[in-house]
C-alpha cells in the first residue's frame, strides 16, 4: 500500500467515525424531551418521597424527581424484567472497573429497594416482572449513609 | 495524536514478514494505556460509596496499580513484546505462552457485555425502546465488533489515532466538566450531597460484602500493563515508556476519582439509585443544572470512549498472541498470517467468529443473557493469572539476568512484585465469593462454575494448543526476537 492511499485510508475511517459521531450527536438533541413538569408529575413525585421517606430513606429532592421520572417512571418503567436490560444490570452491579476488570460485586440493598420503590408508584403493573429478576439477589448494607 | 513512520513499500503478505513498524508517541501510548483500563461508565456506580470512592480507588491503587505500572514499567524497558516476552524471559515459553493467552481469552468475553452496554448507550440516543430489543443488539454488538476488526487490520496508527481521540472526546472533556460542574455546585454554597467528613472517608464494613467489594477494586486497574506489547513502536522505549506508564497512571486515578466524587456532591445516592442506569444517573446530574440536554451529548462520550477502548483491547492481546506463535509455533500457521498492515488478521477474524457467536447468544437467549455476569467473574480469574506470572517473572529476572539493560528499574522491585502477588491472590480468592446476582443459590455450584470456566479457559486450552503444537508452525526465528531486542 502506498503511503499516500495509506494516509486517504485512514482520513476515511477519521471522517467516518466524526460524521456518524456528530450524527448521534444530533439524532439525540433532536429527541432529547425535557419532562414538562404539571400536578401530575408533582403529585407522583410527592408520593414517591413519601414511599421512601417510609422504607427510611432520606427525603430526595421533587423537582429533579418529576424531570427524570414525569408521570410514568420514564425508563425506569421501561420493560424493567426484560432479558437484556436486566443482563445489563446485572453487569453493571459491579466494582468500580471501567474496563475488562469489571466483576460483580455485593450490591447495596437500599440502592436496589429504591428502584423498586419507584416501579411501586410509577409503574405497580410492572413491579411482578422486576420481582421475579431480582426477588433472588442477595444483598448487604455496604454504602455508608 | 500520534505520529507515524509511513510504511514505504510494504512486502507481500506472507506469513513471516510483517512492514515497517509504526511509530507511537508516548503521549500517545499513555492515552491508549488509559483508554484500555478507565472511563467515566463506573462513574456513577461508585458515586453512591460517596467519599469513600476515594479509599476504593486509591487502596487498590497502592497495592494493585502501582505494582503493576512500576513493574511492567520495569520490564517493558528491557524487553519489548509485552507480557509473553517477560514471562518467556523470566520462567519459560509456554509459560508465556500461557500468560498472553490468558490476557486474550478473557477479552472473548468481554466483548459482547461491553457492546451491549454500547448498544444500550446508543438505544438511549435514538430509541431507549430498542434498548429491550435481541435483534438489534445483535445488530449493533457484531457490526461495531466487525467494523473494530477492519479498523485495527489496518495498522496501529489507526487505531492509536482513535483510542486517543475516543478518550479525550469521550472521557477527559466530559469527565473535566462534571467536576467543573460539582465545584460551581460547591463554590455556590450548596453543601454536598454526600457527606464529606472523616467518619465518611472509608467505606461501610459489613465483613464479607465490604471485603468483596474492597479487594474487586483491585481488578479495576487489570489492563495497565496490556499496551507494553505495542512497545517497540516508540523511538526510545527505554525512557519513553515509563513515561507513558507515569501519566497513564495519573490519567486513570484522576479519571476514576474525580468525576465520581462531583456526582455525589449533586446527586444524592439514593437518588442515584432510583435511576436504575448510568445514563440515568448522568441526567440526573445534568438536570440539576437545567442542561439536561447535555445528557445525549454525554452518552455519545461514553460511546466513543468505550469503543476507543475496545480498539486498544483488539490490537493487544492478539499482537502478543502472534509474537510467541510464531516464534515456537503454538498456532497452526494459518493463525499466524498477517495482512499487508502486518496485522495478525486471522487471529483477529477466528476471534470474531466465536465472539459473534457468544454475542448472538448474550443478545437474543434470554437465559444466556441472563446469566452473563458470571462470565465476568470467570474472565477476571482467568486475567489474574497473567499477573500472578507477571509478577513472579519480574523477580526471577532481575535475579537471573540483574545486568539485563534496563532503561528504568522499579524501586523495591522485591516489595512491589510480593504486594502485587498477594493482591492478585486475594482478588482471586474473592472470586470465588458468591456475588449478589447468584442469589440463594448452593456456594460449592458457584465455585465449580467459576473454578471450571477457570481451569477449561485458563490452562485446558492453552494446554491443548502447546500439547498438539507441530515444529513446523515456527514461522519466525526463536532465538531473534520479532522486533528487536534491547539486551
Amino acid at each position: 500500500m502506498s503511503p499516500t492511499r495509506f494516509a486517504s485510508e485512514h482520513k476515511v475511517i477519521y471522517w467516518g467515525t466524526i460524521v456518524i459521531l456528530v450524527g448521534l450527536v444530533i439524532t439525540g438533541l433532536v429527541r432529547y424531551e425535557s419532562v414538562k413538569t404539571n400536578n401530575e408529575t408533582e403529585s407522583k413525585a410527592k408520593q414517591l418521597q413519601e414511599e421512601l421517606v417510609k422504607a427510611g430513606y432520606p427525603a430526595p429532592d421533587t423537582d429533579t424527581i418529576e424531570r427524570l421520572l414525569g408521570t410514568d417512571g420514564g425508563q425506569v418503567c421501561e420493560q424493567p424484567g426484560n432479558a437484556l436490560k436486566t443482563a445489563l444490570w446485572k453487569i453493571q452491579q459491579a466494582n468500580g472497573a471501567a474496563g475488562p476488570g469489571m466483576r460483580p460485586v455485593i450490591s447495596d440493598t437500599k440502592a436496589v429497594q429504591a428502584e423498586r420503590i419507584v416501579l411501586q408508584v410509577y409503574c405497580p403493573d410492572k413491579l411482578d416482572d422486576f420481582d421475579d429478576e431480582v426477588e433472588d439477589l442477595k444483598t448487604d448494607d455496604t454504602v455508608r449513609r | 495524536m500520534s505520529s507515524i513512520d509511513t510504511p514505504a513499500d510494504v512486502p507481500k503478505p506472507r506469513a513471516a514478514t510483517r512492514p515497517a513498524p509504526t511509530t507511537l508517541t508516548w503521549v500517545t501510548l499513555a492515552l491508549m494505556t488509559t483508554a484500555s483500563v478507565a472511563s467515566l461508565r463506573a462513574a456513577p456506580t461508585m458515586a453512591v460509596y460517596g467519599l469513600a470512592c476515594v479509599f476504593l480507588y486509591l487502596v487498590p491503587a497502592i497495592v494493585f496499580l502501582l505494582p503493576t505500572a512500576l513493574v511492567s514499567a520495569e520490564l517493558a524497558s528491557g524487553w519489548n513484546g509485552g507480557v509473553y516476552r517477560w514471562v518467556s524471559e523470566g520462567l519459560s515459553k509456554p509459560l508465556g505462552f500461557l500468560a498472553v493467552w490468558c490476557q486474550f481469552a478473557m477479552t472473548i468475553f468481554y466483548y459482547p457485555s461491553l457492546l451491549g452496554f454500547v448498544a444500550s448507550t446508543i438505544a438511549y440516543i435514538i430509541d431507549p425502546a430498542l434498548a429491550s430489543s435481541g435483534p438489534y443488539t445483535a445488530i449493533v454488538i457484531v457490526v461495531l465488533y466487525w467494523t473494530g476488526v477492519w479498523i485495527s487490520s489496518r495498522g496501529t496508527k489507526a487505531l492509536a489515532g482513535l483510542a486517543s481521540w475516543g478518550l479525550i472526546i469521550g472521557t477527559l472533556i466530559p469527565g473535566t466538566l462534571l467536576v467543573v460542574l460539582g465545584m460551581v455546585f460547591l463554590g455556590q454554597g450548596n453543601p454536598s450531597a454526600a457527606p464529606m467528613n472523616a467518619s465518611h472517608l472509608l467505606p461501610q464494613w459489613t465483613g464479607l460484602a465490604s471485603l468483596v467489594l474492597i479487594v474487586n477494586n483491585f481488578l479495576s486497574y487489570s489492563g495497565m500493563e496490556m499496551n507494553a506489547v505495542h512497545v517497540s513502536s516508540l523511538k526510545d522505549p527505554p525512557r519513553e515508556y515509563p513515561k507513558s506508564m507515569f501519566l497513564a497512571m495519573g490519567l486513570v486515578l484522576l479519571i476514576f476519582i474525580l468525576p465520581a466524587l462531583a456526582i455525589s456532591w449533586v446527586v444524592p445516592a439514593d437518588q442515584l439509585s432510583l435511576t436504575a442506569g448510568v445514563m440515568q444517573a448522568f441526567d440526573a446530574f445534568f438536570q440539576y443544572f437545567g442542561i439536561g440536554w447535555l445528557t445525549p451529548i454525554a452518552a455519545v462520550a461514553l460511546v466513543s470512549a468505550s469503543l476507543g477502548g475496545m480498539l486498544t483491547w483488539l490490537a493487544g492481546p492478539s499482537k502478543g498472541l502472534l509474537e510467541i506463535s510464531r516464534q515456537e509455533g503454538y498456532l497452526p500457521p494459518y493463525l499466524q498470517k498477517l495482512n499487508k498492515n502486518g496485522i495478525q488478521q486471522n487471529i483477529l477474524v477466528t476471534q470474531g467468529v466465536v465472539t459473534t457467536i457468544i454475542a448472538l447468544g448474550y443478545a437474543l437467549i434470554p437465559n444466556v443473557s441472563s446469566a452473563y455476569w458470571i462470565f465476568s467473574v470467570i474472565t477476571t480469574q482467568v486475567y489474574l493469572i497473567v499477573y500472578l506470572l507477571m509478577f513472579t517473572a519480574a523477580m526471577r529476572l532481575r535475579k537471573t539476568q540483574p545486568d539485563h539493560p534496563r532503561g528504568y528499574r522499579a524501586p523495591a522491585l522485591g516489595v512491589l512484585c510480593v504486594t502485587g502477588l498477594l493482591a492478585s491472590l486475594a482478588a482471586l480468592f474473592i472470586g470465588f465469593v458468591p456475588s449478589s446476582q447468584f442469589g440463594s443459590g448452593s456456594v460449592w455450584a458457584y465455585i465449580g462454575i467459576v473454578g471450571g470456566g477457570l481451569v477449561i479457559l485458563g490452562f485446558l486450552i492453552p494446554w491443548a494448543f502447546l500439547k498438539f503444537r507441530k515444529p513446523s508452525w515456527r514461522t519466525a526465528d526463536a532465538d531473534i526476537p520479532s522486533e528487536g531486542d534491547r539486551a
